[in-house]
């Protein structure tokens, strides 16, 4: 047996010990826990507000620009003008007209009633659960 | 290659920035992390410590870089090795661990009979890498390819730090009555 193998004996003795040693945990993931910067979600909070305010003063640009409170009240008026000139046919025509009814949006809006809408809701149920 | 529990809670970190699974890898890695550092500095436990905290938030925020093509704990001890010659490079830490490798030759001169104490005497004989090299193997069980990994030093010089270190070590176990 040469030096080389003594020496490699002699250490793998002694070190065998110290290669079975744990080191038990005592809080020390919790310090490590808390100490975990949010680097990521932080920098992704930053860009989503940073991207939110942009599209903020983009839109206020535009609506000055366009004279966006003058079109509103132009819609609002143009609207309830509408309205009225509807219900006022509708009222006028509606006892002598004789609506047709289209097969398909009957099944269509059954479909809605009975399929979309309960799995809307029973999605949201188990979403809560 | 990476174990498939390791690899599933890296995703988990990574993608879904899932600190329980973080906090599970934290508590499987910490000992060996942990010990290795208590080697490196000759059993200083609140630098080990320290240093230790400082590898697994590195780990946490570069998680996004493991590829799986070696062991998690490769990788892991790979940052520690970083982390730990970060601190060597600095003159403060330099200081440190030379003041704590005096304090173990005088603790070892003054017949304290304790094995792990004359061990981390021994230790401190020995060159920054040679100790990383011997500690990688005799403790944590690392072959020289993965010690070339976690090193990054080529594998014919881990076997040469391997060899005179352990040399220089066998040499002063001997002297100290090892060994018959």
């Amino acid at each position: 047996m040469d030096m080389e193998d003594k020496n490699d004996i002699l250490l793998k003795q002694l070190f065998e010990q110290a290669a079975q040693q744990q080191i038990e945990d005592n809080g020390f993931t919790e310090r490590v826990m808390m100490n975990l910067p949010e680097v990521k979600e932080s920098r992704v909070r930053c860009y989503t507000r940073l991207w939110t305010m942009f599209c903020v003063v983009i839109a206020i640009l535009i609506f000055w620009l366009i004279s966006g409170w003058d079109m509103i009240e132009g819609m609002m008026t143009g609207g309830k003008h509408m309205l009225i000139n509807t219900i006022e046919v509708f009222m006028l025509t509606a006892p002598t007209t004789e609506i047709e009814i289209n097969p398909w949006t009957v099944v269509l809006l059954l479909g809605f009633v009975l399929v979309f809408l309960p799995y809307q809701t029973f999605r949201k149920l188990s979403a809560t659960l | 290659m990476a174990s498939i529990g390791d690899i599933a809670l890296v995703t988990q970190v990574a993608v879904f920035h899932n600190k329980q699974a973080f906090d599970q890898l934290v508590r499987k890695y910490q000992s060996p992390v942990r010990r290795f550092f208590l080697n490196q500095t000759l059993g200083d436990e609140q630098l080990s410590d320290d240093l230790a905290q400082e590898t697994f938030i590195k780990a946490y925020v570069n998680i996004t870089k493991f590829r799986g093509m070696s062991s998690f704990s490769t990788w892991l001890m790979r940052i520690a090795y970083n982390v730990f010659y970060d601190q060597v490079r600095s003159k403060h830490q330099t200081d440190d661990i030379e003041d704590s490798t005096a304090a173990m030759r005088q603790t070892a001169s003054t017949g304290d009979s304790n094995m792990k104490m004359d061990i981390h005497a021994a230790m401190a004989l020995l060159k920054p890498d040679e100790r990383t090299c011997i500690t990688l193997q005799l403790i944590d069980g690392y072959p020289i390819d993965e010690i070339s990994k976690i090193t990054g030093i080529a594998e014919n010089t881990v076997k040469s730090h391997l060899k005179r270190g352990k040399d220089k070590m066998a040499n002063y176990l001997r002297e100290n009555g090892y060994g018959g």
